[in-house]
């Protein structure tokens, strides 16, 4: 469309796999080449291995893994709620409460998560709410930071939502509540899973506010992969961020095909 | 039993005579709703929810900040922080990093994406799912991965050593910033590419077509025809990207550099490692204003772009 | 046979049937979109809202179902003042231009949406949703989604679904509009069926074309900007239009600027016409509308001679234009051996009887001269 001779489609190819290849594909590739080898101090890794996943996939590693499934789910499900019901509720509103509940909700991602972090700590570390060394705080803090995306997600669907629907609806004689329960939501259902595969992915891979928070026995994944990498293990920390990016990848692909099923045009 | 018969009736009464007070209605509130719960009530619920989990927490933060150790309410946190080198330090490099990562991310993104949309090969619609997936993994994944090509004990080196014989390998920038900008400007790139990439989909391929008919070159083409209707999805991708390079944590905390000090990384080292908490909560307080302020600006520009 | 079944059950429960609107008035943000609407639809009566868009015939039909609540006037269903209640709880019928059917919903439980949020008895939904596709032959199709549907299966869902809560009002808005041509007559042919079989159904059509309102409706009320113009059955309205509008969007209409003479006579570009005058002073200036079918070629009454600028061939017909003394005079005329070329001379005329005074300056501001 833009470069019309063969040689310039050429030409821009290759800058284009020059740029893309190395900065995108190269990173994703080593890390998986190196959780497989045994030494890598050259062009090549050395002596294939699969001993790292083994550790991976046990003890302290595998708690990690089951810790980061229990926080990133439950995070996901507190923030839909959360943030679903306040997309719904902005909704309905006049302009400028609509303003302001965007403004609220947003917030989160305009905060560093670390600062998220420290203001959950300064929060619950005293009484009367002392959580503080408990996977509460933790969940706490990741389900903030992912209900401005849940949020964000939603009404972005509700506004795309044909208002045709609920008026005919309404015009059948269904209450507001029978709109929603029968109507709205599951239309929005599609994006509802969608908006929950995100807060997963984004949940698994929190680190900034974690750091701030986790109590010794709940040490989620990103934590640690920084403790593998941080004492020098790199290998071992690449094993365990392969096996990150594949429970993240298998979780999206799961949500991925019920949102096919789910949606009905 | 009465009672209630003489409140519908007044209920009915009064019906007809309260509709012509509701004029102002914009085309959006126009639906008539029941009179039982007023919409906003609805809202309470979960903003009662966010305020004790955000809000509160976040205006402890700035109490903090305002409360030294040794108690009472004074500005010397302020003070203090703002004398420390460390601190002036800290902003400059976050400032600089964030900066520069945004427009590397800017010109990449645009390049990449205006390939992919434009010059079309077999496999763009798989690089494009790929940019996808990528927004999906953390950010330090990216900061691992260039320890093994560029660290001291990497690729890199290893491979220089072996050619040359030498005792150390020529790449050290990872621990500088140097390194925190290469890994950056990776990693958020795609969030650049994935507006772009859906405002040139938009695009009418006719007037890329009439423009080159009319004899424009591609070099004029992108300045006058496909640049302005960019520009829009570049503001609202380079803004977004500087924000979050301002508050990323992952990367700076993954290259190990003790050099490379952001404003996070302060928060993180003085609040977890030093537990001086009002300091904490002061360089907190100006890192939220800078984000927040930009992020206000973003949401601006995204709007005026009708993102 | 299902026609029974949907008719109004017998005893206190009948739906409300027959609307009335009472100098209702809508205006948003201080534009008023539709200006004190006065009018009766009659039980079991087709009511045609016909209008260009814009004229707000939608608005009004908004305002009965509930979506839009008027800033002065009442709206009653059945003689009861439902200005106030909420649309769930106006028991109306309604078919929207799209159709709104839910996609999530087979078709059988989009016919029962309305049947179960009127709680009616878990036992009698199938047995009613089974009637309300019989009655619009979809029976057949109770399990496909309604992307599996092609359009004009999609509008008899709809209507199904509108009618399965026995309604005394059903409002259709634009129902045929996003149809093609050919579905579109077929069911236009299939809502009258429809009517025949629920007499006591008052239905609110709404739409822009004046062939489907002709076609179905008892009588049609004609609106552009905001008012209602003129209201009448189709026959009234295309013999005897009130309005130059709604002589030009009923129908097809020669306008012609005349001066009332005295009484049964006025002046047309200086030549004496003979027309009827009802109470017109004379002096002053009115609009003669002639329908160009019922203009004749040759000598005869009104003969007004002037020069071909067009001619159509339109198969039974030709439409001949004719230029006189500055004025367009169209005569639809029986397929013509030797029709006239453009330039020639060419006398036409009309009964006195088949002309209508109209008041000057009616014509409406959308310019509906089709």
């Amino acid at each position: 469309m833009l470069v019309h001779s063969r040689a310039g489609k050429w030409a821009t190819w290759a800058v284009f796999l020059l740029l893309f290849v190395p900065l995108f594909a190269v990173p994703l590739l080593v890390i998986l080449a190196a959780s497989l080898a045994t030494n890598w101090s050259g062009a090549f890794p050395s002596g294939p291995t699969v001993e790292r996943y083994s550790a991976a996939t046990s003890g302290d590693s595998l708690q990690a893994l089951t810790t980061s499934l229990v926080t990133a789910v439950t995070a996901s499900v507190l923030a839909l709620t959360l943030g679903g019901w306040a997309a719904l509720a902005a909704a309905a509103l006049r302009r400028r409460g609509k303003r302001l509940l965007d403004a609220l909700f947003i917030l989160p991602v305009a905060v560093p998560s670390v600062v998220v972090g420290l203001a959950v700590l300064v929060a619950y570390s005293k009484p009367p709410v002392l959580l503080n060394g408990t996977r509460w705080i933790v969940i706490l803090a990741h389900t903030v930071l992912v209900t401005a995306f849940a949020y964000q997600s939603v009404s972005a669907a509700v506004r795309r939502l044909d208002p045709m629907y609920e008026q005919a609806a309404a015009g059948l004689g269904a209450s507001p509540a029978r709109v929603l329960w029968r109507v709205r939501l599951p239309l929005l259902l599609p994006s509802l899973t969608s908006a929950a595969g995100l807060c997963f992915a984004l949940s698994m891979g929190e680190l900034s506010a974690t750091m701030m928070l986790y109590p010794p026995d709940w040490t989620p994944l990103p934590v640690q992969i920084f403790a593998a990498t941080d004492r020098g293990s790199l290998f071992t920390g690449a094993a365990l961020a392969v096996v990150l990016m594949t429970t993240t990848l298998l979780v999206l692909a799961a949500v991925s095909r019920i949102r096919t099923r789910a949606s009905y045009r | 039993m009465s009672v209630s018969a003489t409140a519908s009736a007044v209920a009915r009464a009064e019906a007809p005579a309260a509709t012509p007070s509701r004029t102002a209605h914009g085309p959006g509130s126009a639906p008539a709703r029941p009179r039982s719960v007023p919409s906003w009530v609805w809202a309470l619920p979960p903003v009662a929810v966010l305020a004790l989990a955000f809000l509160y927490p976040l205006a402890l933060v700035v109490q903090q900040s305002v409360t030294p150790d040794e108690g009472g309410v004074s500005l010397d946190p302020y003070a203090d922080v703002f004398a420390s080198e460390v601190f002036r330090d800290a902003l400059t490099t976050t400032v600089w990093l964030a900066v520069g990562s945004t427009v590397g991310c800017l010109v990449l993104g645009f390049v990449l994406a205006l390939v992919i949309a434009f010059v079309p090969f077999p496999g763009g619609k798989a690089v494009a799912r790929f940019v996808d997936v990528f927004l999906s993994f953390p950010s330090f994944l990216i900061t691992l991965a260039l320890l093994f090509v560029y660290g001291s004990v990497g690729m890199a080196n290893g491979l220089w050593t072996d050619v040359t014989g030498a005792a150390e390998g020529p790449f050290h920038f990872l621990t500088t910033p140097w390194g925190v900008l290469l890994a950056e400007i990776t990693y958020f790139t795609p969030f650049v590419m994935r507006p772009l990439l859906a405002a040139f989909s938009q695009l009418d391929t006719g007037q890329l077509e009439v423009a080159s008919s009319l004899g424009a070159g591609p070099v004029r083409i992108i300045r006058r025809v496909i640049l302005p209707e960019a520009l829009p999805a570049l503001a609202a991708g380079g803004s977004l990207v500087l924000v979050m390079c301002l508050n990323e944590f992952g990367i700076v905390l993954f290259t190990g550099a003790k050099d490379v000090t952001t404003l996070p990384m302060l928060v993180y080292s003085k609040a977890i490692l030093e537990s001086d908490y009002p300091a904490a909560c002061v360089v907190a307080v100006v890192n939220i204003a800078i984000s927040v302020g930009l992020y206000g600006l973003y949401r601006v520009v995204s709007r005026r772009a009708g993102a | 046979m299902s026609a029974a079944a949907l008719a109004p059950a017998p005893g206190g429960t009948a739906a409300p049937s027959g609307i009335r609107f009472e100098g209702v008035t809508v205006a948003y943000g201080g534009n008023v979109v539709l200006d004190r609407l006065d009018l009766t639809v009659e039980p079991g009566e087709v009511m045609a809202l016909l209008g260009p868009s814009g004229s707000g015939k939608t608005t009004a039909l908004r305002a009965v179902a509930g979506f839009v609540r008027p800033a002065a006037g009442r709206v009653f269903l059945g003689g009861r003042d439902v200005t106030a209640l909420p649309p769930h709880r106006r028991g109306i019928g309604m078919v929207v231009q799209s159709y709104a059917l839910f996609p999530h919903l087979r078709v059988k439980d989009n016919v029962a949406f309305g049947l179960k949020a009127h709680r009616t008895p878990k036992a009698e939904i199938p047995g009613r949703v089974t009637e309300a596709l019989e009655l619009v032959g979809m029976a057949a199709y109770a399990d496909r989604h309604p992307r599996e549907l092609s359009g004009g299966q999609q509008q008899r869902v709809a209507i199904a679904r509108a009618l399965a809560i026995r309604p005394g009002v059903l409002l259709l808005d634009e129902p045929l509009s996003a149809l093609d041509a050919r579905l579109r007559s077929g069911m236009l042919a299939e809502l009258a069926r429809l009517h025949r079989e629920l007499p006591d159904v008052s239905i609110l059509y709404v739409t822009h074309d004046q062939v489907e309102a002709l076609t179905l409706a008892d009588r049609i009320a004609v609106m552009d900007r905001a008012r209602l113009q003129d209201c009448g059955t189709p026959q009234e309205l295309y013999r005897r239009p009130r309005t130059e509008f709604t002589a030009s969007f009923v129908g097809n209409a020669n306008l012609l600027p005349v001066t009332v003479a005295g009484e049964g006579a006025v002046a047309f570009a200086g030549r004496p016409l003979a027309a009827p005058t009802d109470t017109a002073a004379p002096g002053a200036t009115a609009t003669l509308c002639v329908r160009p079918h019922l203009v004749g070629l040759g000598a005869g009454p009104n003969a007004l001679t002037g020069s071909v600028t067009e001619v159509q061939w339109r198969g039974s017909t030709h439409r001949v234009h004719a230029d006189v003394d500055g004025h367009r005079l169209m005569a639809d005329l029986r397929e013509l051996r030797e029709p006239p070329a453009i330039g020639d001379p060419v006398t036409l005329h009309f009964a006195a009887e088949d002309a209508v005074l109209l008041p000057a300056g009616t014509a409406g501001a959308s310019g509906a001269a089709p």
